[in-house]
């Protein structure tokens, strides 16, 4: 068996150099060794790859249409065989992105790897995090109940208030100036085409870039210390990865046993006594909005459009505003200050957002 | 370069510990939890929760072992002789429970006074300056969930320090300064988690994680458990009984045989009745 | 570039002559920088640290220190060395050029273990293997829920016996048939035909006697019985599912020809002529009192010379 596959090897070598391959994509060392906190991007991946195959899967019963979106979800649910495994491995899935979104950025960011000469792999991020967000606000309308519907028609309300391009953005998202089935349309073609495809080219490229400029490794140690432990992306570090991915995929299964996919009733114009709400991690802005000082025109703007602004400007100013190359972060107070203000607001935020749900009836 | 075992910090020894030894033994809890949930039974009260816990202990003391070894290796150049697991795990879950039981009071006393405190100064506050409700939310969170965490991180530390100490008392108590340098100890304990026969590991690993599949496969069940109310389960089809015509025919005979009796007593007795009944003139 | 650019085959001189050229260059992984070089001297290979170099010309390497020192360093080891084509060490060859030959980088120690190697690839393909594997079942199940759906075996009224003028003639009955698909409740048309038999012709129809209908189970769930006179066949042909016609063949008289490939049935649905690999698919048929008539649009698979249900 060994020879055969050996023979093989051989023969594919001979004609592609499948030596040199290997050893540019495998024979990476890792300066200080292979670490658990470098899994969160291959994390992403895995987890890219489940939703899409889950996606597809779905994509065998669902219908896009205003008139079916629903009945066919609920097909889904009740009807095919293991089919509310799948759609709430989907939905469960979806969170475990966010939630590993933020664990990544949080690693860059902490570790200081966005600094020089890692500029370009961090704006291309911050381009992968509007994508996976824009992927959960998409998904989000498809199963077309009160839920679905609302909170959409609250978000695109939102982008309306946007300075100039606002109204545009929130006519070419609705497909007219209400949602309606061009809405369903197009949030099902931007889901499942133009997202997809945007994330494979930029997560390729942000790929490429970090293998060009190496792993920058840990913040602190001797280089006595970084050669002592030093080894390649495969097989250890690839271990790593994979062991991470498989806890992630049965924490994500079992997310989706404890809590499967319920829908509400099928979306209607009258709200009725549902009270709109966002997915879980667009909660902590939509509490924002829901503060009197961010009341009125100009408030709204400011809490919806200029302060999210800002801060993506920021974050992607980031790299070139820090040119310090003091990477180790106990030695970065405001870095590390900075980000457990931002973390623990979105918190507070979110937890107070979930609070103010008893104070609406 | 070794860090003695004095020079180390209890609290940084005993977090290294607990946050490695709780990763390692993450995913094995997770095969557990999940086919409990398979088997639709809550992993996290009743049976369920027992079972997990059950399972845990000897996960924990693995998980634990491994790392602490690792650590001391490394970081302190000891080498211990013995189980280091057993040996620390139960001491770390012994002041653990005491430190949960605190924490259940401590933590809850804090929130509940802090949760009046901050009702009381707001309504006080509201008197002279308006809040918003969605303003006034986020500062009644912060004003009793800022006290609440500050307890939990300080008992959090406390049980750090405590277990952090008997760590130490152990590695000095049980372990012997090794001679080798770092590249040799960092060599060894990245040594231990290959295994002697690798192909027997491998193949009872897969043996055992596809038994455990198709167990997963067996018990989740094939629609869903939280049904939605305009969907109701489809009614089981009344099995038919197969109708016999002979039968049915000499049924229907034996019943109008019957009837028929019935009727011939009924218009005997009325006869027996009528005939006093009317005498002639 | 990197500070210190020597080159392989340069002559190497100390302060008390010549000694020896450069057979390697050792780079440090870190800091991208030359860290040794190696110095073939009295036949052996010595490992010189490059703080040792004084200068570096074209063609030769001045060294600060004397012969006898650079004897007492440390023999090369070439096991403990890969060359900076066995690994991807970004920017090194960029900042490093060696010409002739390769430019050496320290083995990582971990690395070298066989048997660790090995056990980690193999456990990386395992558990790679093993992720997937809880899904296979439920998204087989998944993607097969439709594909043996169970059998429709509604009574469907088609028509009335009235149409029928005239014996052993094919008199097509075309009729709405609504039904479930997936979420829609959807509505076609579809056609049978019916002929009022003789009984020469039932004798053809029923030559191993009554007909029965079984479901997937198995059980029974009509039987045609051969005295009754009406017998309703398929619309589609059993040659690959085209719908048939009732025509004057010119030498046949009136046949069932359906026009797709010119397969010819009697009025019993007999194979006269064509690729039909079976008679015509009869259909469990009731005729009330009034007339009516009845079917259960039974479909078999097409092109098969046995009957396999499929619908």
């Amino acid at each position: 068996m060994n020879a055969l596959l050996q023979k093989v090897y051989d023969f594919v070598d001979e004609r592609i150099d499948l030596k040199t391959l290997e050893a540019k994509m495998m024979k990476e060392p890792i300066k200080g060794g292979s670490r658990w906190a470098y899994v969160f991007g291959s994390v992403l991946l895995f987890i890219f790859i489940m939703q899409a195959v889950t996606g597809v899967l779905l994509m065998f019963y669902y219908i896009p249409s205003a008139d079916h979106a629903y009945a066919s979800t609920q097909f889904i649910i009740h009807e095919v065989d293991y089919g509310w495994f799948i759609l709430s491995y989907h939905f469960w899935g979806s969170s475990a992105m966010v939630v590993m979104v933020f664990a990544h950025m949080s690693q860059v960011f902490l570790w200081g790897a966005y600094k020089t000469p890692r500029e370009m792999i961090w704006l291309i991020g911050l381009g992968l995090f509007g994508i996976v967000m824009a992927f959960g606000f998409t998904g989000y309308l498809l199963p077309w109940d009160q839920r679905a519907y609302w909170a959409t028609t609250v978000g695109v309300e939102i982008m309306d208030k946007t300075p100039v391009v606002g109204d545009f953005l929130a006519r070419f998202l609705k497909g007219g100036p209400t949602p309606g089935q061009m809405t369903l349309s197009r949030f099902f073609v931007i889901h499942v085409m133009i997202l997809p495809g945007a994330l494979m080219g930029l997560a390729g490229l942000h790929l490429f870039l970090f293998r060009s400029a190496g792993p920058a490794g840990p913040f602190r140690g001797t280089p006595e210390e970084l050669k002592a432990k030093t080894d390649f992306f495969f097989p250890r570090q690839v271990w790593k990865d994979i062991v991470a991915m498989a806890a992630v995929f049965l924490t994500i299964c079992s997310l989706a046993l404890i809590e499967p996919v319920v829908l509400l009733e099928e979306a209607k114009p009258d709200p009725g006594d549902y009270h709109p709400e966002p997915e879980w991690y667009f909660l902590f802005l939509f509490q924002l909005l829901r503060w009197k000082a961010f009341s009125g025109e100009f408030g709204q703007f400011v809490a919806a459009t200029a302060i999210p602004g800002a801060f993506m400007l920021l974050l992607a100013a980031l790299p070139f505003l820090d040119r310090s190359p003091e990477r180790n972060i106990f030695k970065r107070p405001i870095a590390l200050l900075s980000w457990a203000v931002v973390m623990i607001g979105i918190l507070v935020l979110t937890v107070s957002a979930i609070i103010n749900r008893e104070f609406l009836d | 370069m070794a860090y003695p075992a004095t020079a180390i910090s209890s609290i940084k020894l005993a977090w290294a510990l607990s946050w490695a030894a709780f990763w390692t033994g993450f995913p094995f809890k997770a095969i557990v939890a999940l086919l409990l949930l398979a088997a639709q039974i809550h992993p996290w009260e009743g049976t369920g929760l027992v079972a997990l816990l059950a399972l845990s202990v000897p996960i924990d003391i693995w998980a634990l072992g491994l790392t602490a070894r690792t650590f001391f290796l490394e970081r302190m150049g000891m080498e211990i002789r013995g189980s280091v697991g057993a040996g620390l795990w139960w001491q770390g879950a012994f002041l653990g429970a005491v430190m949960l039981w605190i924490a259940y009071y401590a933590v809850g006393a804090t929130a509940a006074v802090c949760k009046k405190a901050a009702a009381a100064t707001l309504d006080v506050v509201k008197k002279v300056i308006p809040i918003p409700v969605a303003e006034q939310i986020t500062i009644e969170l912060l004003m009793w969930a800022v006290p609440a965490t500050i307890v939990v991180i300080v008992l959090l530390l406390i049980w750090l320090k405590l277990f952090g100490w008997r760590i130490k008392r152990f590695v000095v108590a049980s372990g012997q300064t090794s001679s080798a340098d770092l590249q040799e100890r960092v060599r060894e304990w990245d040594d231990w988690r290959v295994p002697v026969d690798s192909t027997l590991m491998l193949v009872s690993f897969t043996a055992v994680a596809v038994l455990l599949t198709v167990a997963f496969w067996v018990l989740l069940p094939v629609t869903t458990t939280h049904r939605h109310p305009d969907y109701p389960p489809p009614q089981t089809e009344v099995v038919k009984k197969k109708v016999k015509p002979e039968e049915l025919l000499k049924k229907t005979d034996a019943t109008l045989a019957k009837a028929e009796a019935v009727l011939e007593l009924l218009e005997k007795e009325k006869a027996k009745e009528k005939k006093p009944a009317s005498p002639r003139k | 570039m990197a500070s210190v650019q020597p080159k392989i085959k340069s002559k190497v001189r100390c302060v008390d002559g010549e000694i020896g050229e450069i057979v390697h260059v050792i780079a440090d992984p870190i800091s991208l920088e030359v860290s040794h070089i190696v110095v073939r001297a009295n036949g052996t290979q010595r490992q010189v640290p490059v703080a040792t170099i004084a200068a570096v010309r074209d063609d030769s390497v001045e060294l600060l220190c004397n012969a006898a020192q650079v004897a007492g360093f440390p023999e090369h080891k070439p096991e403990d060395f890969l060359t900076s084509k066995q690994v991807e060490i970004p920017h090194l060859e960029n900042r490093i050029h060696v010409e002739p030959g390769d430019l050496l980088v320290p083995f990582p120690v971990l690395e070298k273990s066989c048997a660790r190697r090995n056990f980690f690839a193999g456990f990386i393909h395992v558990i790679g293997a093993l992720i997937g594997l809880p899904l296979v079942w439920p998204v087989l199940r998944f993607i097969m829920k439709p594909m043996y759906a169970p059998y429709d075996n509604r009574w469907i009224k088609i028509g009335n016996v009235s149409k029928i003028k005239t014996e052993d003639v094919g008199v097509q009955f075309i009729f709405k048939k609504s039904f479930t698909d997936s979420v829609l409740q959807r509505e076609e048309d579809k056609n049978h035909w019916v002929i009022k038999a003789t009984p020469e012709t039932l004798k053809k129809v029923y030559p191993h006697g009554d007909i029965s209908f079984t479901d997937e189970k198995g059980e029974v769930i009509w039987v045609n019985k051969q005295t009754v006179p009406y017998v309703a066949f398929a619309g589609k042909c059993p040659h690959l599912g085209c719908g048939f016609k009732w025509r004057s063949h010119k030498t046949r008289g009136q046949v069932f020809l359906c026009p797709c490939h010119l397969s010819i049935y009697d009025a019993a649905g007999t194979v006269l002529d064509g690729p039909a690999p079976r008679p015509l698919d009869v259909l469990p048929i009731k005729v009330s009192a009034a007339g009516v008539i009845e079917i259960i649009d039974v479909e078999y698979k097409a092109g098969k010379k046995e009957l396999v249900r499929i619908a």
